[in-house]
């Protein structure tokens, strides 16, 4: 393997500009997500074309949904688009679509215009698990109604429920799909579920960001969340994408408006990229609308700190499942498809304060075309020791609530500390001033290679991270890159144990993979950066 | 060159500094075994597990964690002053919630190997071996040790694997019996190499332990000698594990990765009873596809109950501690709601996949099932330095614990082979014993002419109808875990129903306590997933029955069109 990567990296220096620049923006501030998109009930999307990029330096031809030619500034949530990205955050063509975030119980419409190169013919959006209506539809295709060259075609449904779906087109869409033309539509609950923190007051955050949609994802209590992250899985075949842009071309060659059907052939299929939120690794891991990622305004970035319920809305996009495994602990599922997963004996009666009974699961499953709501955290709970490094005597308080964690927020304390490891050595002989006498000896660190994620210590924040090392330390590694001194994370994968798809065109690392990182209370996670 | 990112590049000097803070010596004397760089560690006695029998207020619930278990009977408290060693004071005291547990240890070696397909074709792979427990391991026993055991020497021999004398050698040594030094964790670092170079096993060494012990994992990399120019570092990512820390969770772009000649301990508290598994975690891809993957299994605390407690009445001692209870209102992720009312309770030796309260998952015969797939081309470009496209990458053997059918059953010799011999002849005139007509361990001859047990675990599973507790029909429980990292794998029973009870290390149940149990006749996994599956002798009349994979090419091997993934299930009178 290491040839490989020899080889492809002396490929790779042809592109040194690009690698240049992923660098400069992995240097920067750290970049995390949210779930950004335009929230309202009427959208004008439009379907064109244009190119995606991945990390090996390959621009793809690809088609994609945008809010480029809405009337009015869409009203992005949680937060504007960065000023510098195309088109006032609606490029041209992006991938994937729109994330299109309306309420339980209003009537949503939306217009889609064909920009489509003519030779792709007609294209449509399917709204996955929603009555939909197309008034005046004027070609009805076999699936839903379908917009030719230049025309525009209306959607119109009314969600009944909360929870995460899939768009994606209904024309040709072992190609259309394929392209890019697929997205979201987050529905959030029309009245918050009762016990739910109000947004802008939520004692997790501690005063710092709030940048939910919602404060719970379905009408029930055991839905609140604190941060919510949403990821589209997806795969690209390249010779496909050639296919299409070569024969789109050679058509447009002859006439720029009469349509040519294209011929492309989508069998045998063989992904070589394989996407998170159109991205792969490590251009995921740049911000919400960088603009060096013009037509791919999604990340995939998640940050949390401890004890927050992170609510992951995930959509298997795409043809093939990917067994996704979340490094750190269990996902509980919430629902599939926004149908809430609730214990027997539930009734409608009682639904909004029901038990779930949706799944925990270290590795989720997302079938082709299906959506996911899960709610998951970290709290470290249950290690055994102290992972801030406390030291019995140092001041250090844990008072633990009835769940067993420190919620006081005093200054002695650390916010959602698990109370019962607290002063609980780790080391047996320690270096610096964390306390001695526990169970583990570490490795010796002269004969062992460290993470560019890793802080250069077992444990979790600033102060014990500062207080663990010797009067000599050497720099860890990741101090530089993503996980810089005043931030002192801990870092979990989240990739695809199919684990042919964490590469990038037969390039290690890279694909369907992110960091997750659990940061320390004192750490304020800007989600727009 | 693989472990610097290509993000690294322009900073390849920060990326290669290969230390963190603790570049100075210990204070105190090291508290490991082994010398140089390779460092073994396993205490008798730690914080947690104390053992003795303490002063006021420290009364350990285990006595002697390093050697024995201890019933459970609910959490105790203990107020603690001072470490084992006496060495540091706790000014104010540190409170434990004591459950028992013990001290348990295990140590691996990290580098490469050769397996043997049921096709005949041999294949090269980067893999894990025992380094402690090898007796078990041979056995198809899991290799994990209380740290008595794992403390003594390893007196088994005459030579090590590879024909060098084992100097520790007493001449009574049988490779099953514990007592006489088969299994002690070899620390020494020339018989760390003698055993450790080549000795790579597909499934990599098994694991189990049970809730509330303390586990000591030693990775030992003894570099990949049919590859001198990769210095691979590997790592174990126990997958699955709740809360955990990302300093053990092998992950090497956020952690440390040992490099070759070096040992690091994993330390973990165990998690939740379940079946999980583990792997190395460096570039996933390949050293997963390679045969970097191994099983592991943990015990619920129900297993040790007072004989006659109402299993409801476990579940309810466990609410009594946070780290063990279970509110679902409370905690959306917490393991394992209470059942609902029952008057089932705990008979000796009764085993359970999770603290179920209800006893619905008691089982008697633990049945580690990994599947996995080998593509033949990777393996054979991995073996002649070239490098393997990912994208390619197609798998052509189906394996069910390294092997694939008819193997799986544990057949002797190959398919359409002779029988083997009782012994094969090495390289270098000695004779070793063949542990595939005893154990049924495929061995396999390496590139350095000595055969070695590679392939220890087969998937015969046989049930008595009048075997179990009390002349009770016994059940199996299939601890599968898919490790396949190209494709969807599933596995069906031709006429077994299969009780599907757990699902990625956690009991199927509902948070208001109602299980949430299938019963089908397949399952269907992706890499990184494992589920729990009972099968009930009770429900079959006696005779030989399939568990087979319908997808019809995965039931090949390679170019043989029967074989892959399947193997059988005896259910004798």
């Amino acid at each position: 393997m290491s040839h490989l990567n020899m080889k492809k990296r002396s490929a790779a220096a042809r592109l040194l500009p690009v690698v240049v620049a992923v660098v400069a923006l992995l240097l920067a501030a750290s970049a995390h997500a949210a779930v950004p998109g335009i929230k309202g009930s009427s959208f004008a999307l439009s379907a064109s074309d244009g190119y995606s990029s991945q990390p090996d330096g390959a621009l793809i031809y690809s088609w994609g949904y945008s809010c480029a030619g809405s009337a009015t500034v869409p009203n992005f949530q949680p937060f504007p688009p960065d000023p510098a990205f195309p088109n006032g955050g609606c490029p041209p063509m992006q991938l994937p679509g729109p994330t299109l975030i309306v309420t339980e119980g209003v009537p949503v419409t939306v217009m889609l215009t064909n920009h489509l190169p003519a030779a792709a013919g007609r294209t449509s959006i399917i709204f996955a698990g929603f009555q939909v209506s197309t008034p005046g539809c004027a070609t009805q295709g076999v699936l839903t109604c379908e917009a030719a060259p230049g025309a525009t075609v209306t959607y119109t449904f009314t969600p009944t429920a909360p929870g995460t779906h899939a768009y994606y087109s209904g024309t040709q869409p072992d190609l259309q799909i394929e392209m890019g033309l697929y997205g979201a539509v987050v529905v959030l609950p029309a009245a918050p579920a009762a016990g739910c923190q109000p947004v802008g007051s939520n004692p997790q955050l501690q005063g710092k960001p709030d940048y939910r949609l919602a404060i719970s994802a379905y009408d029930n209590t055991a839905t609140c969340y604190d941060r919510e992250y949403l990821f589209q899985w997806g795969e690209m075949d390249p010779k496909i994408h050639r296919q299409a842009e070569e024969q789109v071309r050679a058509a447009q060659a002859v006439s720029a408006t009469a349509p040519a059907p294209l011929n492309v052939k989508t069998e045998p299929y063989h992904p070589s990229y394989f996407v998170i939120n159109g991205r792969s690794m490590p251009d995921d891991m740049d911000a919400n609308y960088a603009p060096n990622y013009p037509n791919q305004p999604y990340n995939g970035n998640p940050h949390m700190h401890p004890g927050d319920m992170v609510l992951i809305r995930v959509i298997g996009q795409g043809r093939f499942q990917h067994p996704f495994h979340e490094h750190g602990n269990h996902v509980r599922i919430l629902g599939r498809d926004g149908n809430l997963i609730l214990a027997q004996g539930t009734t409608t009666t009682n639904a909004a304060t029901a038990l779930l009974a949706g799944r925990m699961e270290f590795t989720t499953d997302t079938t082709p075309g299906q959506a996911f709501d899960g709610i998951f955290y970290w709290s470290g709970k249950g290690l055994g020791w102290d992972i801030y490094g406390h030291k019995s005597g140092d001041g250090s308080t844990c008072t633990p609530n009835a769940n067993g964690y420190d919620t006081t927020g005093s200054a002695t304390s650390i916010y959602y500390e698990w109370c019962a490891d607290h002063n609980h050595a780790l080391e047996t002989n320690p270096i610096g001033n964390v306390a001695g006498g526990g169970s583990a000896t570490l490795p010796d660190p002269l004969i062992a290679t460290n993470g560019p994620w890793f802080n250069g210590t077992p444990y979790l924040g600033p102060d014990a991270v500062n207080k663990s090392r010797g009067p000599t330390p050497l720099p860890p590694g990741g101090v530089a890159l993503q996980n810089p001194p005043e931030e002192s994370g801990i870092a979990f994968m989240w990739h695809s144990h199919n684990e042919r798809e964490i590469t990038t065109n037969d390039l290690f690392p890279g694909g369907m993979l992110m960091m997750m990182l659990v940061d320390p209370p004192v750490f304020v996670i800007d989600e727009t950066l | 060159m693989r472990k610097p990112y290509q993000i690294c590049l322009p900073i390849l000097l920060v990326c290669l500094i290969p230390a963190v803070a603790n570049a100075q010596a210990p204070a105190t004397p090291p508290v490991y075994q082994g010398g140089g760089s390779f460092r073994v560690q396993c205490p008798t006695s730690t914080l947690i597990h104390p053992g003795g029998s303490g002063g006021a207020g420290n009364v350990p619930v285990n006595p002697a964690p390093d050697s024995a278990e201890a019933p459970y009977t609910g959490p105790t408290t203990r107020i603690v002053t001072k470490d084992p060693s006496g060495n540091y004071t706790y000014s104010p005291a540190l409170t434990f919630t004591d459950n028992g547990g013990a001290i348990k240890c295990q140590q691996i070696s990290g580098g490469d190997g050769y397996m043997t397909e049921a096709d005949g074709n041999q294949t090269y792979m980067f893999s894990f071996g025992p380094l402690s427990g090898l007796g078990l391991i041979q056995n198809g026993q899991p290799g994990t040790l209380s740290a008595r055991d794992f403390n003594r020497p390893y007196t088994a021999g005459p030579n090590f694997l590879n024909g060098q004398p084992n100097p520790l050698f007493d001449g009574l040594t049988a490779p099953n019996v514990l007592d006489r030094g088969a299994n002690g964790a070899i620390t020494d670092p020339a018989a760390i190499m003698d055993t450790g170079i080549m000795n790579g096993n597909i499934s990599a060494p098994l694991m189990a332990f049970d809730e509330d012990d303390e586990f000591y994992l030693t990775l030992t990399n003894v570099g990949m000698i049919m590859r001198p120019d990769l210095f691979e570092q590997h790592t174990v990512h126990f997958h699955g594990y709740p809360n955990a820390s990302s300093f053990y969770d092998g992950v090497p772009d956020a952690s440390l990765s040992i490099n070759i000649g070096g040992s690091f301990t994993y330390y973990y508290l165990a998690p939740d009873a379940g079946t999980y598994f583990w792997h190395c975690h460096i570039t996933p891809p390949e050293h997963l596809q390679m045969g970097m993957v191994g099983q592991l299994y943990v015990r619920p605390r129900q297993n040790r109950a007072v004989p006659g407690t109402l299993l409801s009445q476990v579940s309810a001692l466990q609410q009594n501690d946070l780290r063990t209870a279970c509110f679902p209102v409370r905690d959306i992720l917490c393991s394992t709601p209470l059942p609902v009312a029952n008057t089932a309770t705990h008979v000796a030796g009764a085993k359970y996949a999770y603290n179920d309260g209800d006893g619905t998952t008691r089982y008697d015969i633990d049945v580690p099932i990994q599947i996995h797939g080998f593509d033949p081309n990777f393996h054979f470009v991995g073996m002649t330095f070239n490098p393997e496209g990912f994208s390619d990458m197609k798998d052509k053997y189906f394996l069910l614990n390294g092997r694939s059918y008819p193997d799986t059953v544990g057949v002797v010799g190959y398919a359409g082979g002779p029988a083997a011999p009782a012994t094969v002849n090495n390289t270098n005139g000695t004779t070793a014993l063949n542990p595939d007509p005893a154990s049924n361990a495929i061995c396999t001859m390496s590139s350095d002419g000595f055969c070695r047990p590679s392939q220890p675990l087969p998937t015969l599973i046989t049930l008595s109808k009048t075997g179990g507790l009390g002349g009770a029909p016994q059940k199996a429980l299939l601890r599968i875990a898919d490790l396949d990292v190209t494709e969807y794998q599933t596995l069906a029973s031709n006429a077994i129903p299969m009780h599907l009870v757990g699902f990625n290390a956690k009991l199927l149940r509902d948070q208001a306590g109602n299980n949430l149990y299938v019963t089908t006749n397949s399952i269907t996994l992706g890499g990184g997933e494992s589920l729990d599956v009972i099968l009930d002798s009770a429900e079959v009349p006696t005779g030989t029955y399939f568990l087979y994979t319908p997808q019809l090419d995965h039931l090949s091997n390679d170019n043989e069109n029967f074989g892959g993934l399947m193997t059988e299930v005896v259910v004798v009178p």
